[in-house]
């Protein structure tokens, strides 16, 4: 029998972990959506709803997903990387003229939007979680609270995603990012049912249009916070 | 029609090959690829030069052994066509044409255009095959398989191991080659036995092989002189995990 370290380092193992962590990041991507889009209903729902992610389950809840997001990251990204130096070294010598007839650019530039997502993802955090970087705009600073309906005293998170918003280099960022995030989806969620073994005839031909149309979905929805913060109808 | 050539030139395994410019003249539009070539060697021939070593063989269609990367693409600009099939009348008058050998690290290059699959046999050789006791023959129908099934088995087994998909794969994958094979057996009561052991060794020794990983581009399925499905793919990947969890290999 196999030991499961060689099963492990398969190019199709690892491909296949690769689809299964990138499908649950996706599946986080239209959670962080669906609260991302609060901020169009008001202050109100989305302070609170940020005070009830920090506190849910004693807060407790916050760090196992987090503990879960780095581990589905870490398991992608080397991965990615593991499999990205095997296809090079699979080509030695290149040809002097290809003519794709399949692929798209999408699915040809992975590893490099991959890789721009994934420094967008550490100034992100950077940015809204750590407020390390643009501090004067990060939600836990003094005086910046805001006071729940029930009283509450929370970080005013409404009030750090427009002062962020309206700044302009921060608004246009983040936008090419989500344009980026469009592009890695838009090869990446049919192709990771592809991975996981989807062959169903009546699937297949839908997977390979939702998948398209999702990350699209996905790329609009982030885009249109800050668009709506920079044309002021969000302020 | 005149052509002018640009074919890869490699003396031998460890040479240093590189492109080099042939101009014919006078090739005829109902030659087929291959016999614009010939013609190039006699010419070759009578200048006393080397001629350019190509793999063929049933020049049919059918038998899978030539194979060059024209104009980019494996086996050249049409669909479902091996380069022996391809004729000239594709071609006009005046174009220029790059021919290369199939690109990949498990495919080395023998010379100028010819390269070594043997990588694809020792695949086969892990469990491209069914164990049977032999003895008398079966009868006819004595086991049923339905028309879908037959069909589908026989998709996969139209694969004629010409090598198309790895040089058409930005990645050198020889998963379409490998899926097919998998597929055409796993299809059938005949391969059930060892359907879970057939996709861990041919997988694994596909890997030690050095070719790389899908990436679920596509190109092999539209390089594919025979036009088998990526969907045979997707089925290895489930059969792959399946015998990882579960399999008694």
């Amino acid at each position: 029998m196999k030991a499961f370290g060689e099963i492990w380092r398969s190019n199709i193992f690892q491909k296949w972990l690769m689809a299964l962590t990138g499908l649950l990041l996706v599946g986080f991507l239209l959670g962080h959506l669906s609260g991302n889009l609060l901020v169009f209903l008001g202050k109100e729902d989305i302070n609170s709803y940020a005070h009830g992610l920090r506190t849910m389950g004693h807060g407790m809840v916050i760090w196992i997903v987090r503990l879960g997001l780095l581990s589905m990251f870490v398991l992608h990204v080397t991965a990615a990387i593991t499999l990205s130096r095997r296809n090079r070294a699979a080509r030695p010598q290149s040809y002097a003229k290809v003519t794709p007839r399949k692929s798209t650019v999408a699915s040809r530039t992975m590893l490099y939007s991959g890789l721009l997502l994934l420094s967008y993802v550490l100034y992100h955090l950077a940015h809204f979680t750590w407020g390390a970087v643009h501090a004067g705009n990060y939600a836990g600073q003094i005086g910046w609270e805001y006071t729940l309906a029930d009283g509450t005293l929370v970080p005013d998170v409404y009030r750090m995603v427009v002062a962020s918003f309206q700044v302009p280099l921060i608004a246009v960022l983040y936008v090419l990012s989500m344009v980026m995030v469009g592009l890695h989806l838009n090869h990446a969620i049919a192709s990771a049912f592809q991975t996981m073994g989807v062959t169903n005839q009546r699937l297949v031909p839908l997977i390979r249009r939702i998948g398209p149309a999702l990350s699209f979905i996905v790329a609009a929805g982030f885009s249109a916070v800050p668009l709506a913060i920079l044309a002021g109808v969000v302020k | 029609m005149n052509l002018r050539l640009h074919i890869w030139r490699q003396s031998g395994p460890d040479a240093q090959g590189m492109l080099k410019t042939y101009d014919v003249q006078n090739v005829s539009e109902h030659m087929s690829f291959l016999e614009m070539l010939d013609v190039l060697n006699e010419d070759l021939l009578t200048k006393g030069e080397i001629p350019v070593a190509f793999d063929h063989d049933c020049r049919e269609g059918i038998c899978g052994t030539c194979g060059m990367v024209i104009n980019g693409r494996p086996h050249g600009p049409l669909v479902r066509t091996t380069a022996c099939q391809l004729h000239m009348r594709t071609f006009k008058d005046g174009d220029e044409i790059y021919i290369e050998p199939w690109r990949a690290r498990a495919f080395p290059v023998m010379r100028d255009l010819i390269v070594d699959r043997g990588s694809f046999d020792r695949i086969i050789q892990k469990g491209g095959f069914v164990s049977v006791n032999t003895g008398n023959a079966q009868d006819g129908n004595a086991i049923p398989i339905s028309k879908k099934d037959a069909d589908r088995a026989m998709d996969a087994a139209a694969c004629i191991g010409c090598g198309a998909c790895v040089a058409a794969c930005p990645n050198s994958s020889a998963m379409l080659f490998t899926a097919a094979k998998v597929g055409h057996l796993g299809s059938l009561p005949q391969g059930q036995t060892e359907r879970s052991t057939r996709a861990m060794n041919m997988v694994l020794q596909m890997d030690a092989e050095g070719f790389g990983a899908c990436t679920n581009h596509y190109e092999c399925e539209a390089a594919c002189p025979k036009g088998i499905s990526a969907e045979f793919i997707a089925q290895m990947n489930k059969d792959f995990v399946a015998s990882a969890f579960g399999g008694r290999d």
